[in-house]
């Protein structure tokens, strides 16, 4: 406003004042963008340094888990070779975990590369296996007995492999060194399709990989064995039923009164337990009233159901929640279930019950049922520990007495006996057990003595003993 | 001068508010303690399958917990959700933003965690509507649960 007053009182001097702002305003939008400009430099140079060195950074995270990768699949190969050559059960243990450690340390880093899920896969299952397989042997030389022809063969067959691996794993270490490839194209060739062989690269993973699809099935004492991918479930009894019997069980199940609509979403076809799946709306609720259930196709038994609704305060204390899960579990058949473990969170308490008969724990036979805290609704049931393992079992009487087994418990003054239980191991049997609890650095343990041998079979830390209690 | 200077003065300032925008922006989010396993299952849910019913929410932890014990994978949770490329939820960043303790994905990946699984043991899910790795299709389909179909 000033400036135009300037004008219109004096035009010379206006003027000279309009050159002199046209000269100041030439002046400043130069500035401004010579100030822009050195900025966008400045910002782009400083980013695109940051970016390289960032991908410099994830290229030697790449290249270290690789290189160390080599190392680890040499050594599993040196280890394999040196196993069928000791003799002594002392070496022959030593070597066995540390070929185990080796396997373990090569799986972790195979992990690690930017190589698409998948792709790897049956390499990341060699691995795993041998490191499985030579824990399982070297626990059975612990035990004196000897590794069997049959074990020395599959040994000599997982080396052949492991040769195979280690020239595969070396062809790339050359190319890697002498940047034939680096890890972002191995990256964005794992984005798309694996399957096709890049140009860029000589050996693929994939084609390294499809050398392990003609591995022999491994069936030993550990989680990775083979057998344990297909297990029958012993406990599924009953004839086929179709969907609208599955429905009428869900109804007793659930309680009919309670049900307003059932709409059956999928079949669910995993070879273990076929079921129907379904989503239940219930009735005389208004939001957060779905609860989604499978019914097994064979028997129609519900194998679990989940009703997530948001949870009230706590009224009701885990000793009445303990007993409505019990009652819960009798009014739908399930006799002689006791309970033995719980979690308490989100003002839901998760209770397990295992099968109990003739004063033995049936671990195997689990059911997980969920109580709100709130009004003691059970809002969420799990059996399919039971429906996979319930069964008649002849079960050899013990052959050693509880204080016999007690004697072999190392700080036995702590601990107290909870009688006979029947635990499964990790690679899909079970042992009869004398089970003896205690308390160590504030924290629950359990230790399973053999009702057989004597042998100490399992001792187990319970973890985040601030939500979850033993109830025994 | 003083045009100059003034401009100078601009520039400067301009400078000073440039680098604390792009400067590395140092701890961000909760560094405190450790994330327990029910939290970081919960983030890939959360990433995963946010819009999910429930029962899907819970297969994706399931799938996930799944893969801790299978050979074929990684033996620990963190090491599966962290396998480079295997989940979009750690590619983008996500799984590192803290959850609401009493969200429903907390409560799904609780129930997975006590053994909840929708999936009988699949190993694979994929959304046929934007899934572009032909590889996942030869997966044979167990089940599908909402948008995503489940495989072994």
């Amino acid at each position: 406003m000033g400036e135009n007053r300037v004008i219109e009182n004096d035009g010379k001097v206006c003027q000279d004042k309009e050159t002199y702002y046209r000269t100041i305003n030439w002046n400043k939008a130069k500035n401004v963008i010579i100030a822009i400009l050195l900025l966008t430099t400045i910002f782009g140079a400083y980013q695109y340094d940051r970016a390289n060195k960032l991908k410099n950074h994830l290229n030697n995270t790449y290249n270290r888990a690789f290189y160390e990768l080599v190392d680890y699949v040499s050594n599993v190969e040196i280890m394999l070779l040196k196993t069928m050559m000791t003799s002594s059960p002392e070496l022959t243990v030593t070597t066995l975990r540390e070929l185990s450690q080796e396997a373990y340390n090569a799986a972790s880093n195979l992990s690690q590369l930017p190589v698409s899920v998948g792709a790897l896969s049956n390499t990341e299952k060699f691995l795993s296996q041998v490191a499985d397989m030579s824990q399982s042997i070297a626990r059975q030389t612990v035990r004196g007995v000897p590794m069997s022809d049959e074990q020395y063969n599959t040994l000599a067959s997982l080396h052949k492999f492991s040769l195979e691996l280690e020239k595969s794993l070396n062809e790339l270490k050359n190319d890697l060194s002498n940047g034939n490839f680096s890890w972002d194209n191995v990256a964005k060739e794992g984005e798309e399709d694996f399957s096709q062989t890049s140009e860029e690269m000589p050996k693929t993973f994939s084609s390294i990989d499809q050398s392990f699809s003609e591995m022999p099935t491994l069936i030993y004492d550990g989680p990775f064995s083979e057998h344990m991918q297909n297990r029958n479930a012993l406990g599924l009894t009953g004839q086929q039923v179709s969907e609208n019997q599955a429905i009428e069980s869900l109804g007793k199940f659930l309680g009919k009164d309670k049900i307003n609509n059932v709409t059956k979403l999928s079949d669910n076809k995993n070879g273990i337990i076929d079921t129907y799946n379904f989503k239940i709306e219930l009735a005389g609720k208004k939001e957060h009233s779905v609860v989604e259930a499978d019914v097994s196709m064979k028997g129609g038994h519900v194998i679990w159901y989940l009703y997530n609704r948001p949870v009230g305060d706590t009224t009701i204390d885990i000793d009445k929640a303990k007993a409505i899960g019990l009652k819960f579990l009798e009014d739908r058949g399930y006799k002689n279930m006791k309970d033995t473990y719980y979690l308490e969170t989100n003002g839901i308490a998760t209770i397990n019950y295992a099968y109990t008969k003739d004063g033995i724990t049936y671990y195997p036979d689990l059911i997980k049922v969920k109580v709100a805290l709130d009004n003691g609704e059970v809002v969420g049931f799990e059996a399919k520990g039971y429906f996979m393992n319930h069964t008649e079992r002849n079960l050899a009487a013990p052959k050693i007495s509880q204080q016999e087994a007690r004697a072999k418990v190392i700080r036995g003054e702590s601990i107290k006996a909870s009688g006979l239980a029947l635990i499964p191991t990790d690679y899909g049997t079970e042992i009869l057990c004398y089970e003896f609890i205690g308390k160590l650095e504030e924290k629950d343990f359990l230790v399973y003595i053999n009702a057989e041998t004597g042998a100490e079979e399992e001792v187990l830390l319970i973890l985040n003993t601030d939500d979850g209690v033993l109830t025994m | 001068m003083k045009k100059y200077g003034r401009s100078f003065l601009a520039f400067l300032a301009l400078l000073l508010i440039s680098s604390f925008i792009f400067l590395p922006q140092k701890s961000m989010g909760a560094g405190t303690g450790r994330i327990s396993d029910v939290q970081l299952l919960a983030r890939a849910i959360n990433g995963e399958a946010r819009g999910e019913p429930y029962e899907g929410q819970v297969a994706v932890g399931a799938v996930i917990l799944n893969r801790v014990k299978s050979p074929n994978f990684p033996n620990s949770i963190a090491g599966v959700i962290y396998q480079p490329g295997a989940f979009t939820a750690v590619s983008d960043g996500q799984i590192n933003v803290p959850i609401d303790p009493n969200s429903t994905v907390v409560k799904a990946a609780q129930d997975a965690l006590n053994g909840w699984d929708p999936t009988y043991g699949c190993l694979y899910y994929w959304n046929p509507a934007t899934a572009t790795s032909k590889w996942i299709w030869s997966r044979k389909i167990v089940v599908k649960i909402g948008k995503h179909n489940f495989g072994k």
